[in-house]
Order: structure tokens, then C-alpha cells, then sequence
């Protein structure tokens, strides 16, 4: 889970890693996925997303398909 | 409360105090607790991926979003600066502790540095990306390479 520049340095990357280009996210939605997964992170009420969680946090950010499907079998 | 409950948010709130990992007998101390019944609870936690343990199976890697060991992605909060274990936790940590803070990290692909004001409200505006390599189900396969 990493920062880069743009969408060519993605490419690029990932392209050196052979590895799939995965879907793109801004940093607005990541700042959704950080304050949905720990900004109660310190406290006693704390815990982890469920899947169903999980899939409409994403699908509330606007993250769609199969690879934000935390029980996939195949991934877009 | 519970053991493994008050286990899990001592760990939390040694890392908001300090920065850095506690040793499981600042965290027996801390509980008046025997530092075993902490080695249990950590046992307890690594299971439900609450903590990723080291080889040790005593020494915190991860405690989400939280990292035991330096990393690249640093969190800058009214003058600490933690680290973080990936470019979601960064933004995590400054969720996590409710205050405004600044994003250090770099692009992976040239090392260009990343410096970024986060508000409470989010990051300013910024056109980077981030990009996760492992799909969201295999995420836990192998989470530190995640």
C-alpha cells in the first residue's frame, strides 16, 4: 500500500514489479478508508470492518468491483 | 473489561504516548499484570489480527496503523512522528489520534518526497495516488508485504 506521483509512475512500477496495475485511489477516498477503519481506533469500542462493513465502506468511497471484495475469488 | 481488551488498548495508547512500541513488561507493569499472561494475550491478538508479532512472538511489528519498526510513511502530530505501516495507516494514525497533523512519505516508483497537511476533515488537496497491489481478500495473506 503505497504513495506515487501519478498514474505513469504507477505504471511503471508495476511494470519493474511485474505486477497488475490495481485500481487508483485519491487521496480524499483514502482519507475515507483511514477515518472508516481507525478513527476510533483508541478506544474501547474499537474493531475491525466485517466484510459487509468493509463492502460499503468501499462502495461508499466509490471503490467498486471485485478487488475491494474482501471474499473474491477473482479480482478486476 | 478483559485482559486481552485492556492488553490491546494499553498497546494503543503506549504508542500515542511514545511514539514507539512497548515491551510486554511495560505493558504487565502498566496493567499490574505477570508479563505471561501478556505474551498470552498477544498470542490472542495476532489471531484476530489485532497485532502482527515478530519472529520473537514478544515484540510488536504492527499494531495497526501503528508500526513497531521504521518505516517510510511517517505520521507528524503536534511535533511526534510515527511510523507507519503503509501509505493507508499513515492517514490512520492521524485519524486515529482526532488531531491535525503532516503526512511524510515518498512516491514509490522515484522517491519524490511527499510531505501533506491533514485536517481533521482530510488531506489538502493533492492529485497523488495510492495504490494497493494485493486485492482486498489476500490482504491477510501475507500482511506485511501488503
Amino acid at each position: 500500500m503505497l504513495f506515487f506521483r501519478s498514474e505513469e509512475r504507477v505504471r511503471e512500477w508495476c511494470q519493474e514489479k511485474r505486477l497488475p496495475v490495481r485500481p487508483l485511489v485519491r487521496l480524499d477516498q483514502l482519507w475515507g478508508l483511514a477515518t472508516a477503519w481507525y478513527a476510533t481506533r483508541l478506544q474501547p469500542i474499537a474493531r475491525r470492518p466485517q466484510p459487509a462493513e468493509m463492502r460499503a465502506i468501499f462502495a461508499r468511497l466509490g471503490l467498486d468491483g471485485d478487488f475491494w471484495d474482501p471474499q473474491a475469488d477473482r479480482f478486476g | 473489561m478483559d485482559l486481552d481488551l485492556d492488553v490491546k488498548l494499553a498497546i494503543y495508547q503506549h504508542f500515542a504516548q511514545t511514539t514507539r512500541r512497548p515491551a510486554p513488561d511495560e505493558i504487565a507493569d502498566r496493567l499490574e499484570v505477570e508479563t505471561p499472561a501478556v505474551l498470552d494475550a498477544y498470542r490472542r491478538l495476532r489471531a484476530q489480527r489485532v497485532l502482527v508479532l515478530a519472529e520473537d512472538g514478544a515484540a510488536i511489528r504492527m499494531a495497526p496503523p501503528f508500526s513497531g519498526v521504521p518505516t517510510q510513511h511517517v505520521a507528524e502530530v503536534e511535533g511526534r512522528r510515527y511510523f507507519a505501516n503503509c501509505a493507508w495507516d499513515v492517514f490512520g494514525i492521524i485519524a486515529a489520534l482526532q488531531k491535525p497533523g503532516t503526512v511524510h512519505s515518498r512516491c514509490e516508483q522515484t522517491g519524490e518526497p511527499l510531505h501533506l497537511a491533514v485536517e481533521q476533515e482530510g488531506p489538502e488537496p493533492s492529485d497523488w495516488l495510492f495504490h494497493c497491489a494485493v486485492p482486498a481478500a489476500h490482504w491477510w495473506d501475507d500482511i506485511v508485504f501488503t
